[in-house]
């Protein structure tokens, strides 16, 4: 027998019909996700670097890095923003906590209804989504890392110790704290586009973590033959890149770089590095032995060419041997690097002048090219009245004295004029010798051109930087061992034509102080009198400086240049691939048929 | 020099000798670089002619009111010659000292005359010698003085 109530249960539930339903039409309307939810992402394109390392964590594979055109050629940014595929995507957020840059994070939106399933893949931040500007969802959690933040500090020389000695004032990293900095590498490759030789700084990197400095050294060695050197004083524009530095300090790349080629003997090198040389019959003549000149001979070298350094000095080096201070490139590092290069049968004939021993134009006869780097060795003139006084000295000529093992004969009292790194080594080295230093420099501190780190360390050795000082006059003083310099405040003023700051003399705030030397730094010129007026005139060049088109080649068709006057970045891994390049263009000029399409 | 137009004249003058002095040199430079230099030199002040001949035919202004910056550059720097050998550096310090003679000049005039359109005129030529230093001050800051 049925039950009354079941038989009747049908009636009672139709006047559910025209009660409001407990379901919801559409159930993502009204319903926000909490303030930290963990919803769609929202990247800021314009903070973005692209360095991939979202990319890299996400455990699922769902970010791609794909090219924007608006990013592409930016300095220290990649070009590419993360692309999400939201079929793979699990949101856990991983993405978020590594950002280096800050710029991804994600909205409390988690809606997205569609029936074309290719939306779902998109670039955050550069395709347009309604979530973008949405001021919740989750951020990564103020003062959270998944990479330690600061370098591995580099133990350093105390000042009261380090101004006793020209010993060396980086100690270097151990094993242990290579390792540790080499972790923090996200491995983005963004340093190798900023690195003017392109250095294959991850992969190095890379080989400190596994332990296989042989490897790092020949990593090294494919885009640079001065490891030893640029380990120890490069400018290292990566590090200006290194997007672990927007955060926190960027990876300290130049020590790593100095702490694999200190691991392997110079013994070790003809072993490891392998270079196989197939002689080609052509004969290049090179005119300078610094960085320029020898990293043209190393890659001309392996190329099979006869290379012939003509060099002034007794020592291969230029301003890395006669410019820059032991105590920042200890003269043992220095020669491992070029002993290496001149071991490969590069013949450098030292004490040699082109344009005295032997002129250009026979090396022009006598050789199939010529690359030409002999930098900038002439200092420039203040133009005051008295400076031709004998106790004004040149910063280069004291840097060269000191290189040579001479005394500089500069005093106990010492004014340096300048704000470049010459200024500053030479500044440093004339506490070296006891002096008290104070440095003159027209602008502000923000303003000196030198490296930072040598600026901070030159004050940490006890040197006085004044600045807005412009010196007008040097007179006699009392004694013949001793000069005055007059000089004036200066006020900085914007420029009118929008140019940088001026400083401007102010005639009623002038001093007048007594020194035993005046060291004056104030900048570099060539010296091209070695070729005749009529070379100089068919080599285009300008302000004694040459503009080489590509390849580092000169109007001149066998002339190839490269190093400080012939960029405008003055450093050494400039003059070093600038070398490089012109090895490329000397074998593209000799050898065409090499580079032909087949 | 009394009338407006003997003032406008002499400085008309004084702008070709200047753009002829330059060419001098040029042409005794010894590298194709400091050649070009010179004759831009040359013409800047040919610029500077045509400038004050249309000043004198009442098509251009001479505004003496904006105080032009003096960076005091030349005032410190020693006399160069102009030799066969010129470099930049020296080029510009002939060029620069030439300039503030030129302003030292006007302004010493119009200072020793009352007020009169005379006196406007002699500031204003001034200001414009004011303005050319002020060019060449800005190069060597800029060029020559760059890593100082």
């Amino acid at each position: 027998m049925i039950n009354l109530k079941d038989l009747l249960s049908p009636f009672f539930v139709w006047q559910r019909a025209f009660e409001k339903p407990y379901t919801s039409i559409r159930p993502t309307i009204d319903r926000p996700g909490a303030p930290a939810y963990r919803g769609f992402h929202i990247n800021i394109a314009e903070t973005c670097v692209g360095c991939g390392s979202c990319h890299e964590i996400c455990q699922n594979h769902a970010i791609d890095m794909v090219a924007v055109e608006e990013y592409l050629g930016r300095e220290g940014d990649s070009g590419l923003r993360p692309r999400f595929d939201y079929g793979r995507c699990c949101w856990c957020g991983l993405c978020v906590d590594i950002c280096t840059a800050a710029s991804l994070r994600m909205s409390n939106e988690y809606a997205w209804i569609s029936d074309d399933p290719t939306v779902f893949h998109f670039t955050a931040g550069v395709d347009d989504k309604p979530w973008q500007d949405n001021e919740n969802g989750y951020r990564r959690a103020e003062g959270y890392h998944l990479y330690p933040p600061k370098r591995i500090e580099m133990e350093m020389l105390p000042p009261e110790e380090s101004i006793r000695s020209f010993d060396e004032v980086a100690r270097g990293y151990d094993e242990q704290q290579a390792k540790k900095e080499a972790d923090r590498c996200v491995e983005c490759g963004i340093c190798v586009a900023t690195c003017p030789a392109h250095m294959d700084v991850p992969d190095y990197i890379h080989s400190i973590r596994d332990g296989d400095y042989e490897k790092g050294l020949q990593l090294m060695y494919r885009t640079n033959p001065f490891p030893a050197t640029c380990g120890r004083i490069c400018t290292r524009r990566c590090e200006s890149v290194c997007p672990v530095g927007i955060l926190g300090e960027p990876v300290a790349i130049r020590w790593l770089k100095r702490f694999i080629v200190d691991q392997v003997d110079a013994s070790d090198y003809k072993r490891i590095l392998a270079d196989t040389i197939t002689e080609n019959g052509k004969k290049i003549a090179v005119i300078g032995a610094g960085p320029g000149g020898m990293s043209a001979a190393y890659y001309l070298r392996k190329k099979g060419y006869a290379v012939t350094v003509f060099e002034t000095q007794e020592s291969a080096g230029g301003m890395l041997r006669y410019g820059v201070p032991s105590y920042r490139l200890p003269d043992n590092d220095l020669d491992k690097d070029i002993d290496y290069i001149v071991s490969l049968g590069v013949e450098v004939k030292y004490n040699t002048a082109v344009g005295k021993d032997i002129k250009f134009e026979q090396l022009l006869e006598n050789y199939d090219a010529v690359f030409m780097s002999t930098g900038l060795w002439v200092p420039s003139s203040m133009r005051i009245h008295g400076e031709d006084h004998a106790r004004v000295l040149s910063g280069l000529q004291v840097l060269a004295d000191v290189a040579n093992g001479r005394d500089p004969g500069i005093g106990k009292k010492v004014a340096v004029i300048g704000g470049g790194n010459v200024a500053m080594d030479a500044a440093r080295v004339s506490r070296r010798f006891d002096a008290e230093v104070t440095i003159l420099y027209r602008r502000r501190i923000s303003e000196m051109p030198a490296d930072e780190e040598e600026i901070h360390e030159s004050q940490e050795e006890g040197c006085t930087i004044v600045t807005q000082a412009i010196p007008v006059e040097v007179l006699k003083a009392d004694s013949e061992q001793q000069v005055t310099i007059r000089w004036g405040e200066a006020e900085m003023v914007d420029d009118p034509r929008g140019g940088r700051a001026r400083p401007v003399l102010q005639e009623d705030r002038m001093h007048t102080d007594t020194f035993d030397s005046i060291i004056s730094a104030i900048g570099q010129g060539s010296n091209l009198d070695y070729i005749s007026k009529e070379m100089h005139d068919k080599l285009a060049i300008e302000w004694g400086k040459f503009t080489p088109s590509e390849y580092q080649h000169t109007t001149l068709e066998k002339v190839f240049v490269g190093g400080d006057f012939a960029n405008r970045t003055a450093d050494a891994i400039s003059a070093i691939e600038d070398g490089h390049h012109a090895a490329r263009g000397i074998d593209r000029y000799l050898n065409p048929a090499a580079y032909e399409e087949k | 020099m009394n009338t407006v137009d003997e003032i406008l004249d002499y400085a008309i003058d004084q702008e070709q000798q200047a753009a002829d002095f330059y060419e001098d040199v040029a042409q005794r430079a010894e590298t194709a670089g400091m050649k070009k230099i010179l004759l831009d030199f040359s013409k800047e002040e040919k610029r500077h002619k045509k400038i004050l001949i249309d000043v004198k035919a009442g098509e251009h202004e001479l505004s003496p009111e904006q105080e032009v910056l003096d960076l005091k550059i030349s005032d410190y720097l020693v006399e160069v010659e102009a030799s066969d050998n010129i470099t930049y550096q020296d080029a510009l310090i002939i060029a620069m000292k030439k300039e503030r003679a030129a302003h030292k000049l006007y302004s010493d005039m119009a200072a020793n005359i009352p007020e009169s359109h005379l006196k406007e005129v002699l500031e204003g030529l001034a200001k414009e010698e004011a303005k050319h230093k002020l060019f060449f001050e800005s190069e060597y800051d800029e060029r020559v003085l760059m890593d100082n």
